[in-house]
């Protein structure tokens, strides 16, 4: 029962922060637009891309360009979810280490880490979410997909698990901030390490890519984020990976707890 | 989600000012008694020494940052692996398997001199925040030091990621077929250099739109994002259809990432290679004149707010 009223202590506090950072973007409803147009106008850019790919060639390691359109659509609303609910909060943490602002954050009656990472939602990469959910539409449409209520379960848990995988890695990369006292912007980190989950597992090809790829499948999942759910619903349910990325998702989750926490406890306040 | 580029413009960190500068041991000591070509050449020469040192400061982070730079290489490898599989002919655009990744590790290092993350949210800031005035009340010059200050930096990011990419360059080096002649070899550096100063000023100009509406940011992201592709940094502009490809040729941004890694694969040879780099020349020139006059212009209707 406490477990459940702390879960639910934690939604309604969501929610206030939700409408608090609501009503903050629409102050700057100019801003909010710019921001979105920037969104649409990357998906565009990635569009023309693997359009001029695609006018060349059938497939791309395996997929074809209604399967590998739905794969990206899935990407852009998964980094969607991760951009609005933790991105900019965890991009802040370096900065609130470098000027010890971070004891204000330490001292409220409430967990750290959900204070550190959920605080403020950005609404202006919220519609990514509906962007990529409509490029998968628009692909399963265009490759005549079936409904599968198997699958779109399946598809629901492992979006939900790539989430928190995506999750875990940005919070274990957060930590570090605490060590280096990071100059360098985290958004700018967390696109070069997401850079693994952006395409197709096949690609891991060869001599040396394949061990690699194995690497950030089994021991550095970040591969799974993407490729688990985007590939059960256009090529195969895999029961055996479905279960592996939940196992995954359990222990990372667990791991970067344990290593934020551990951070915390090495931060030295700057502020005195 | 878009580019680091584009990133970098949302996360812009402030420039550091003249006055920050000074708190430094090694500070320039500017005299404003001190005239002539000599003595310019040491203020701004201090201003770079300066600028080294604090780039230097945050070297684990750095280094970090320039390990994970590798990781899109890698990915982008693989992923052009994996285009050509399929690829009628192995030939895409005149470009075969081999040159195409040639082309794409050789985009970092155009980037690397073009790239310049935060300069125009920067002056946009100084604009916005009343700091501009520094610059006007001291004896230095705003684009001047702005120049001296990315120089650092790009010796600072050059010096500290040699190792890195030499390294990287050397596993790779099966996609090149050797090293090309003295002559390229010269017309590239001339083609870095020009698309560093090309980069700089083009996001001088960018930055002193500031004058003339509040927030600039928002223009940012649309200009550094769309830069990331119309620079061809994603892929050759060859391989757009027509008329793209030609209508991106025509413009600036292909020698930020486009035309020095064509230059250094021997694509553009001669007369066309003569004609672009005088062509990159005055596109460098142009875009130094328009910064000065947005500045000039600028400066008549600058408030000096706050500060």
């Amino acid at each position: 029962m406490t477990t459940i009223g702390g879960l639910a202590r934690y939604l309604r506090l969501l929610g206030h922060l939700a409408r608090y950072t609501l009503s903050r973007e629409l102050a700057f409803r100019g801003n909010f637009l710019v921001k979105v147009s920037v969104e649409v106008l990357w998906l565009g850019i990635l569009a023309a891309f693997y359009r001029t790919v695609f006018a060349r060639t059938q497939m791309v390691a395996g997929w074809n360009e209604d399967q590998y359109f739905f794969f990206v659509g899935c990407f852009f609303a998964l980094n969607g979810l991760i951009e609005t609910f933790f991105l900019e909060n965890c991009n802040d943490f370096a900065e609130l280490v470098r000027t010890g602002d971070l004891d204000f954050l330490l001292l409220r009656p409430i967990d750290e880490q959900f204070l550190i990472t959920c605080r403020r939602i950005d609404w202006g990469t919220g519609p990514n979410v509906i962007m990529g959910a409509a490029v998968m539409v628009a692909s399963l449409v265009h490759m005549g997909w079936h409904f599968d209520a198997l699958k779109f379960a399946a598809f629901c848990a492992t979006f939900a698990c790539g989430v928190v995988i995506a999750y875990a890695f940005m919070l274990m990369l957060t930590a570090l901030s605490v060590w280096m006292v990071r100059n360098q912007s985290l958004m700018e980190m967390w696109w070069l390490f997401t850079s693994l989950a952006r395409y197709p597992k096949e690609i891991f090809n060869g001599t040396w890519a394949a061990p690699l790829g194995r690497f950030f499948t089994f021991f550095v999942p970040i591969l799974l984020v993407v490729n688990v759910p985007a590939g059960l619903v256009v090529h195969t349910l895999d029961p055996g990976m479905v279960g592996f990325t939940l196992v995954a998702t359990v222990a990372l989750f667990w791991v970067s707890r344990r290593f934020f926490r551990h951070a915390l406890r090495s931060y030295r306040s700057a502020s005195s | 989600m878009t580019p680091p580029d584009a990133v970098a413009a949302r996360a812009a960190s402030p420039v550091a000012a003249p006055d920050a500068l000074a708190a430094d041991g090694s500070a320039p000591h500017l005299h404003p008694s001190a005239k002539g070509p000599a003595a310019t050449a040491r203020k701004y020469y201090k201003i770079f020494r300066a600028s080294l040192v604090e780039r230097m400061t945050y070297r684990g982070d750095f280094l970090f940052g320039t390990i994970l730079r590798f990781l899109p290489l890698v990915t982008t490898i693989l992923l052009w692996q994996a285009i050509y599989k399929g690829v009628p002919g192995g030939e895409m655009a005149g470009f075969r398997y081999r040159e195409m990744i040639a082309y794409l590790l050789l985009t970092n290092i155009s980037r690397m001199f073009s790239s310049m993350p935060g300069l125009a949210g920067g002056i946009a800031r100084d604009i916005r925040d009343g700091t501009l005035k520094r610059y006007m009340i001291q004896p230095v010059d705003l684009i001047g030091y702005l120049l001296s200050y990315r120089a650092a930096h790009k010796v600072a990011y050059i010096v500290t990621s040699f190792i890195p990419y030499a390294l990287l360059f050397f596993v790779c080096r099966s996609y090149f077929d050797g090293f090309p002649d003295g002559w390229t070899l010269a017309a590239y550096a001339v083609s870095l250099i020009l698309s560093f100063l090309v980069g700089f000023y083009f996001e001088t100009c960018v930055g002193m739109v500031g004058f003339w509406f509040l927030e600039v940011t928002s223009v940012l992201y649309i200009v550094m994002t769309l830069n990331f592709f119309i620079s061809g940094h994603m892929l050759p502009l060859d391989l757009l259809p027509q008329p793209w490809s030609g209508l991106l040729k025509a413009l600036p941004f292909q020698y930020m990432a486009y035309f020095p890694a064509v230059v250094f694969l021997g694509k553009v040879k001669g007369s066309a290679l003569a004609f672009h780099l005088a062509l990159e020349l005055v596109w460098a020139v142009a875009f130094m004149v328009l910064a000065r006059g947005l500045y000039r212009l600028g400066l008549r209707r600058y408030s000096a707010y706050g500060g």
